[in-house]
């Protein structure tokens, strides 16, 4: 029998693992009511620090989001990390095997580790990690870490869902940074390079901080780029120390709030506006008379959707 | 097959000519656009030059195989005429039979009444999961593990335990022993050295083999320990240990075989293992060794196997002659025994190739093995037993089977009377070459990677076996690859041919029950018993050396287990120097 | 249920063994029948499977072993799920089983036992059939 919401919350915030766990699957699936159970949960919410760890394949990201969480964990913190990986567009499956790489920290009773897949839809994980994020943020983990893989669209998405936003890289991958997305330069807060103890590594960070430099000020500090070797733990330290220090001065300065807020709620509707067209056009024969008209030549696409739009009121 | 290039432009010719007059007409006649069959002519192997691919058996470049016959070939007729098995394990003073289980006094106790049945050689000894992974039998790691896949070791007292069945004429300087041991290999080869000392025997008389083995672990097998780089530093120590004070002792033994079984295709199985052969003998040639006298002494445990018989053999053929060249012209070897592929079997079908479902048909898969086998030179043994993936050991009426098949290959089909019987067939030379050139540009790409260390830090062999191990398992979903009563031919009208099945209880199952309590009592006795001080001081010199990159550690090793240091608190503190390796994500 | 539900799996090997290769074939086949896959590795204690079936809040486990240890593995596994509220995921297990394990195994309270030569697509429909739609 399934728990009615408000009971689940009520679990979830008297501590109940079990139930965290079905309230995120719950209001990742988008159950009826999530929405309102959002709702409930949002005044519980503003205490964790987000963090977005992301980064080209292979750079190491989940070990090292293993060892910032275990010094954390050290320190007392509570910590949700949650480990995104694509949706397969073939079949609409996932393999998640980031956890793989967190199994110190797994059993950990201060940590909580959930695995996400992009699950395909435009602006869709973001939103699914930002209520996810917050979901944790209720349950009491002060620090929420994010980790992506910074290579589709819907990865580099997810970090805007972050306080704080870090780019890990490694050397000797070919182009160097020029492996690194566009977009990725322009929102890291605090670059990595990991696994400092190979070759090329000096050469990478100097790579990194000339093209901060020439890219411009963003309000007249570059962000620091930090060396680390997750398998040894050299450098994490000094890296969580920053870490921390940022995304507090980042939440306290309420920096981005504004800019933030006003994208969730544009994206909230815009998910919205596009599930009640999906919807409305389930049960309406005008698309499939517009399908069947363009694919006769009768009419051009962009003419049968103003068409549709029109009927609907919504041309302006 | 020095065909003239006239000779070969007219067979090109009437090739095409048999094509349009034979081929089409039966290919129209039966309504298929391709034929299922293939046909080889001189076309195939146009630049053949006899002396160059293939030589003779027995030299360079070892394509017929390492010598004119075998050990066991060599006395074969007379042997079958007294009733001995052509290869009499534990008939000579090889090692054994491979066994392993319970508590080393369970073992001891095995060994003893083997002996008693006539057995002679040296133990071939199985660990159990808990020892190969550095692990104390009471280690929370050990649930339900301890003297299951092998005997249950945590110190030397155990070892010396297993060996009170190898005294008088079976002592360690008379028999050779197998050990089945990777990670912590250097600490089962300190505790042989440290016995021999006890015992007052040289050093220099020990025979064997470790496996010693690590890299194929992190690709195949999953028994690591520490990241492959500090891995290849235990596998230097050993090397130049063994080449300096236990010349006899082969130092490893090679595995394409858990490398196919884990899902490798053929080509793969090849190159990953030669990748890995090079980065060992690549470790002895930086640590100053000659490579004369040590690659001697490597050894290949098998190569994996499949039921396509033509390709296994090719397969072969194409090893034996590409380490050659390796081995020659790569690192520059003089002595031809260090060229060779010193193995105890050759083509086979592999375990993954047997079916659970009517698992009588095995034994005709064996046979298609041991025929194959046949033909590389090798005892043409049809393994394995038909009910090894019943998991329940093997019975009685199946090695019977198997033993009787190897012995109809051998003395009724002469199967092994011909040095490789193919040797010159435009087919066999041609699928050679291919398979070899293959081989050959996966291992130009992983020394283009930085060689298998790389290759293995870098997830790519592991994902690429992965991977193909998946594409198998799709064709056999979609039937794209047929297997016989699994998913072709299983319609009610088939029928479940079965047989009764005594399985020898070699092992007790009472024993095994009680063997992780038994084996905990004796370590809590032995943490009693022992000198602490002496514990404390060894580990904190191996500790020492093991942070200098440039020290031997078997010396401190050797102190370790004299002192009666467990296997894991030998390997926590290597664990502290070195890391434990990552898991690779898919 | 939700249109954008997803069916999650655990696929983990408990215990020492070593051999993943039916766990990884296993893990590629149900993501490609549409499932989301946790994929846990090697070496993975009772309390790992435990909290990763807890927080991934899967429907269902896999344990793949194959060193004969599956019964006492998969028993330890029952426990420490059950102490953490988790008893009643269904648990699949897969490997070198013997026919009179599987019984023992099924008698625990595993709902199936899958071993050699069993097609993808059957474990696949196994779980959509009987686990998640039951």
């Amino acid at each position: 029998m399934e728990r009615a919401w408000q009971e689940l919350i009520d679990a979830v915030t008297g501590g109940e693992r079990r139930a965290l766990g079905r309230l995120i699957t719950r209001v990742e699936n988008r159950e009826p009511g999530w929405q309102d159970a959002m709702k409930v949960l949002y005044p519980r919410t503003g205490t964790a620090r987000i963090i977005g760890i992301t980064g080209p394949p292979g750079a190491g990201k989940s070990s090292l989001t293993n060892r910032i969480a275990g010094i954390l964990l050290e320190r007392g913190r509570r910590v949700g990390i949650i480990a995104v990986d694509p949706t397969s567009p073939f079949s609409g499956g996932a393999l998640l095997g980031d956890r793989l790489r967190m199994r110190d920290v797994a059993t950990a009773s201060g940590i909580f580790i959930r695995s996400m897949a992009t699950r395909g839809t435009l602006g869709g994980l973001c939103q699914g990690a930002r209520d996810v994020a917050r979901i944790l943020d209720a349950a009491g983990h002060e620090l929420v870490l994010i980790e992506t893989v910074g290579v589709g669209q819907d990865e580099i998405e997810v970090v805007k869902a972050a306080d704080l936003v870090v780019v890990v890289c490694v050397p000797g991958q070919g182009d160097g940074i020029q492996t690194l997305k566009a977009g990725i330069m322009e929102i890291a807060d605090l670059f990595v390079v990991n696994k400092a103890d190979r070759e090329g590594a000096d050469e990478l960070v100097a790579d990194i901080r000339s093209m901060l430099a020439l890219s411009g000020d963003r309000n007249g500090e570059a962000p620091p780029v930090l060396e680390t070797c997750a398998l040894s733990g050299e450098g994490v330290d000094a890296l969580v120390a920053a870490l921390v220090e940022r995304a507090d001065r980042a939440r306290s300065s309420g920096e981005r709030t504004e800019a933030r807020a006003r994208e969730e709620i544009l994206t909230l509707i815009e998910r919205e506006l596009a599930r009640l067209v999906r919807r409305r056009f389930g049960s309406d024969s005008r698309l499939d008379e517009a399908v069947k008209s363009v694919q006769c030549g009768e009419i051009d696409p962009y003419s049968a959707a103003e068409a549709i739009l029109d009927g609907l009121g919504l041309v302006e | 097959m020095s065909d003239t290039h006239d000779d070969l432009e007219r067979i090109a010719e009437a090739e095409e000519q048999w094509r349009r007059d034979v081929v089409e007409p039966r290919l129209k006649r039966f309504q298929i656009e391709k034929s299922p069959t293939r046909f080889y002519t001189p076309t195939a192997t146009r630049d053949f030059d006899f002396l160059e691919k293939v030589g003779f058996p027995g030299c360079y470049p070892f394509t017929a195989g390492n010598n004119p016959f075998d050990f066991w070939r060599a006395h074969a007729e007379a042997g079958a005429k007294l009733g001995i098995r052509p290869d009499s394990p534990g008939g000579g003073a090889g090692a054994g039979r491979y066994s392993g289980y319970g508590t080393p006094e369970d073992y001891r106790d095995y060994q003893l009444r083997m002996q008693s049945l006539g057995s002679r050689g040296g133990p071939n000894v199985a660990f159990d999961l808990v020892t190969q992974c550095g692990y104390d039998s009471d280690s929370p790691n050990a649930l339900g593990e301890v003297g299951r896949v092998g005997v249950a070791l945590d110190s030397f007292r155990d070892f010396e335990t297993i060996y009170e069945a190898f005294t008088g004429e079976r002592d360690i300087d008379k028999v050779a022993s197998n050990f089945t041991i990777n990670a912590p290999a250097a600490v089962i080869i300190a505790m042989y050295a440290a016995l021999a000392e006890k015992r007052g025997i040289s050093l220099e008389k020990l025979r064997g083999t470790p496996q010693n083995d690590i890299l194929k672990e992190f690709i195949a097998r999953g028994t690591y320990i520490y990241p492959p780089r500090p891995s290849m530093r235990l596998f230097r120590d050993t090397l130049v240990f063994c080449r300096a004070h236990l010349p006899k002792l082969n130092v490893t033994s090679i595995g394409g075989y858990h490398i196919r079984e884990a899902g490798a295709t053929r080509i793969q199985d090849l190159a990953f293992s030669f990748a890995i052969g090079c980065a060992y003998l690549q470790a002895g040639v930086d640590a100053g060794l000659e490579i004369d006298d040590f690659a001697p002494m490597f050894t290949f445990n098998a190569f994996g196997g499949s039921m396509q018989l033509y390709h296994e053999v090719a397969f072969q053929r194409a090893a034996r002659r590409m380490w050659a060249r390796l081995v020659k012209e790569r690192f520059g070897a003089r002595n031809p025994r260090g060229m060779m592929i010193r193995q105890p079997i050759a083509a086979h079908i592999g375990c993954t190739s047997t079916t659970l479902q009517r698992p009588l048909n095995n034994l005709a898969r064996a046979m298609v093995g041991g025929v194959a086998g046949g033909m590389c030179g090798a005892l043409p043994a049809a393994y394995p037993p038909f009910d090894e993936p019943l998991g329940l050991g093997h019975s009685l009426e199946a090695i019977q089977l198997q033993v009787d098949a190897t012995r109809i290959l051998i003395y009724e089909a002469g199967v092994a009377d011909v040095n490789d019987p193919w040797a010159g067939s435009y087919f066999m030379e041609s699928l050679t070459d291919e398979t070899e050139a293959a081989a050959q540009a996966e291992l130009d790409k992983i020394d283009g990677m930085g060689g298998a260390v790389a290759a293995i830090e870098s997830g790519y062999m592991q994902r690429a076996i992965a991977r193909s191990a998946y594409e198998r398992q799709k064709r056999i979903d979609s039937q794209e690859e047929l297997m016989v009563g699994v998913n072709c031919f299983t319609g009610e009208k088939e029928i479940e041919v079965s047989v009764n099945r005594a399985v020898e209880k070699l092992y007790d199952p009472g024993q095994m029950a009680t063997a992780e309590e038994r084996q905990c009592a004796k370590l809590a006795q032995l943490r009693r018993e022992r000198d602490g001080k002496g514990v404390s001081r060894a580990l904190g010199s191996l500790e020492t050396s093991a942070k200098d990159e440039g020290a031997n550690l078997m010396p401190d090793l050797i102190e370790c287990v004299k002192n009666e240091a467990t296997i894991q608190e030998i390997c926590d503190v290597l664990r502290g120097v070195f890391g434990e390796a990552e898991p690779v994500k898919l | 249920m939700g249109s954008d539900r997803k069916i999650r799996v655990l696929v983990a090997k408990p215990g020492l063994d070593g051999h993943d290769r039916g766990a990884r074939v296993v893990a590629y086949g149900l993501r490609d029948a549409g499932f989301e896959v946790i994929y846990t590795g090697l070496r993975q204690s009772p309390e790992q499977i435990a909290a990763a079936a807890v927080q991934e809040d899967v429907d269902v486990i896999g344990l793949s072993i194959l060193s004969g240890a599956h019964l006492a593995l998969t028993r330890k596994v029952f426990e420490t799920l059950e102490a953490q509220g988790a008893g009643d995921i269904p648990i699949l297990v897969g490997g070198l089983i013997p026919e009179d394990d599987k019984r023992a195994l099924q008698e625990m309270g595993v709902a199936e036992v899958f071993t050699a030569g069993t097609p993808i697509s059957s474990i696949a429909s196994f779980i959509e059939s009987r686990i998640v739609n039951a």
